[in-house]
């Protein structure tokens, strides 16, 4: 049996007393991809968010490697969705990066060389070294997307969280993604992503959470990518042809 | 220049410089109409601390006028909370209710003091010199310059300490969440900053300049730099400037000095927005005039690749042909011919090797749509600019 690495027991969030997410209960084992899919507003982003303390559940617990999520943040990568900051922002993808070894750093201390290393380091894996000093609005929506990767790579987390990572990304910027989630996986971290395209995900992923509010199923994608939860998650009769 | 001269300007400047500084960030945050919002709604707390303290310079008024900032912020996003308004509306309903508490607190109660509306709207930096501050004695200055000199220390020393947290709570909220750089404390903080500040440089410059101050010279200073640091630092050389030059147009106009200095970041402003040099509007417009010549360019290029056949690239054929006036035609083919891209050989109109080359990569360019190859068509547009 394979050690859990995430852990969500009864979790329930709300905005302004509706809950969007209904008694969650979720084990995610270490070393998958698990993709992430429901139609929208189904609490996709919400759950990594209240996974990851960014929003209060009204009820529930979540723990990381058995200990609650403030005590295992070091363990932890996130990339937020990338409409949810402001590209014009006055900074270089550089200093984007940078700020994934902040949390090492902690409260006052400032980076030093040992930052700027591990940074230019993660900007070459992702490919954008040669834009390491450009400004963030002056980057096309695949680069600002590979910035985002480069500064959860930084972190050198065991997991990595990462909402919509493939949103408004061309065809080559997406191929260089999953690559670089299928080598996090085959390092033994396990990768959690926020995923739209249905189409993708048998190839993509190796396992799968369904969520529309409640859990509708989690695991092996072989095992349960089916109609039958896809039609019980989307709510009308749904049919993917999934390859062989 | 007197004493009394040098001291204006000196006050002046601190409180640009204090000014500057949160301004940055709000301006950052979008969230500007926030001190205009804490500069009036401060006024109740000044005229309750000054009823208790019957002085305007006292930290304790200074305290209190603080704390109806923060209490604006929170009832400001408490109403926002609910969902049933928007901020900017309910900034709308916040501030201009503790404000007009304020003002009828004044005129019931202190008829007979040194405080009245006009001092606070407008301020008044000609009489900040007569209020002298004495340790022991001895004369060390104005009080004012004391006060705003204190708070601008302890802004600084913030700023230094916590630039990391307020560089990157304000570019992403959520990673900092995540990180454990608790985004509402740091939001509190700048508040609570941006209150005292505004306090303190309230008596000086009064509730309309300190607004100013705050958001017009990190507007500024955002339209040219593209560098957090760079930023902070054009806002406040852009702020000291205006508190300077606007005190000696004052001087020579024999005017309100608030009404100079706001004068002046509003010119200041205007003149930035005119011509910095990628976010201007001059520089916007002549960039787009560049590209519309680029894709012109381009097209025309395009015809001539796909056309073998003499007629269709004689040069009368081609006005026809791409429907354009005569001037934009003749643009292109000296920009064309100019950069050696075609040959004109008896009104016939040819390729040359390196146009050739040129447009099989801009067609490329355009199917496959690669980031990689948007770099090397920059560098190849940019030849032709200039």
């Amino acid at each position: 049996m394979k050690k859990i690495a995430v852990q969500v027991d009864d979790l329930t969030v709300a905005y302004n007393y509706k809950p969007v997410l209904w008694d969650i209960d979720l084990e995610i084992p270490e070393g998958v991809l698990m993709a992430i899919v429901g139609p929208n507003g189904a609490g996709k982003s919400t759950l990594i968010k209240a996974i990851l303390g960014i929003l209060k559940p009204i009820a529930g617990s979540v723990s990381i490697y058995g200990k609650p999520y403030e005590k295992q943040r070091d363990l932890v990568a996130y990339v937020p969705q990338k409409g949810s900051v402001d590209w014009d922002f006055p900074t270089t993808a550089l200093d984007v990066v940078m700020m994934g070894t902040y949390g090492s750093l902690g409260w006052i201390k400032r980076p030093s060389q040992k930052e700027k290393k591990a940074a230019l380091e993660a900007l070459e894996k992702v490919g954008m070294l040669p834009f390491k000093n450009r400004q963030i609005s002056q980057l096309s929506g695949g680069q600002q997307q590979r910035i985002f990767l480069a500064r959860a790579l930084v972190q050198d987390a065991s997991i990595y969280f990462m909402d919509e990572p493939f949103q408004g990304v061309d065809a080559t910027t997406e191929i260089a993604i999953i690559n670089i989630l299928k080598e996090l996986r085959k390092a033994g971290k396990t990768v959690i992503v926020v995923h739209h395209d249905l189409q993708t995900v048998p190839e993509y992923f190796d396992w799968v959470t369904f969520l529309n509010v409640k859990k509708i199923a989690t695991g092996p994608v072989k095992d349960i990518f089916n109609d039958d939860n896809l039609t019980k998650t989307y709510g009308i009769n749904y049919k993917v042809s999934i390859q062989e | 220049m007197n004493s009394a001269q040098i001291e204006i300007q000196l006050i002046a400047s601190l409180v640009a410089v204090a000014c500057a500084i949160p301004g940055t960030f709000l301006v950052l945050r979008k969230m500007a109409m926030i001190s205009d919002a804490i500069s009036h709604s401060i006024l109740p707390g000044i005229v309750i601390g000054f009823f208790i303290t019957q002085d305007l310079n006292s930290p304790l008024l200074i305290l209190l006028a603080a704390i109806t900032g923060i209490i604006t912020v929170v009832l400001v996003e408490h109403i926002q909370k609910t969902g049933l308004v928007k901020e900017d509306t309910a900034i709308g309903l916040v501030f201009p209710a503790l404000f007009s508490i304020g003002v009828i607190m004044i005129a019931k109660n202190a008829n007979d003091v040194h405080l009245d509306v006009d001092a606070v709207l407008l301020g008044e930096l000609a009489f900040a010199p007569f209020d002298r501050l004495f340790i022991a004695g001895t004369d060390v200055g104005p009080k004012s310059l004391w006060i705003i000199g204190a708070i601008l220390l302890i802004t600084l020393g913030l700023l230094f300490a916590f630039f990391k947290e307020l560089k990157i709570s304000t570019f992403d909220a959520g990673l900092a969440a995540s990180l454990g750089f608790s985004p509402a404390l740091i939001h509190y903080g700048l508040m609570t900053v941006s209150s005292v500040t505004t306090v303190g440089a309230f008596d000086a410059v009064g509730a309309i300049l300190v607004v100013a101050l705050m958001i017009a010279p990190a507007a500024a200073a955002y339209l040219i730099t593209t560098d957090l640091k760079k930023m902070l630092l054009l806002a406040i050389i852009f702020g000291v400037f205006s508190a300077i030059s606007g005190y000696w147009f004052a001087h020579w106009l024999d005017a309100s000095i608030a009404g100079s200095i706001t004068t002046m970041l509003g010119l200041l402003f205007l003149i930035v927005y005119l011509f910095a040099p990628s976010k201007g509007l001059i520089a916007v417009m002549y960039r787009e005039k560049q590209q519309r010549i680029e894709v012109s360019l381009l097209t025309f290029l395009l015809h001539l690749k796909n056309h073998d056949d003499i007629e269709e690239r004689h040069v009368n054929h081609l006005n026809e042909h791409i429907n354009w006036q005569k001037v934009r035609s003749k643009t292109v083919l000296d920009l064309a011919q100019k950069n050696n891209m075609i040959e004109i050989d008896n009104k016939i109109v040819s390729l040359t090797e390196k146009g050739d080359e040129f447009t099989s990569k801009a067609i490329d360019y355009i199917i496959t749509n690669e980031d990689a190859q948007i770099e090397d068509m920059k560098d190849d547009f940019f030849l032709f600019r200039g």
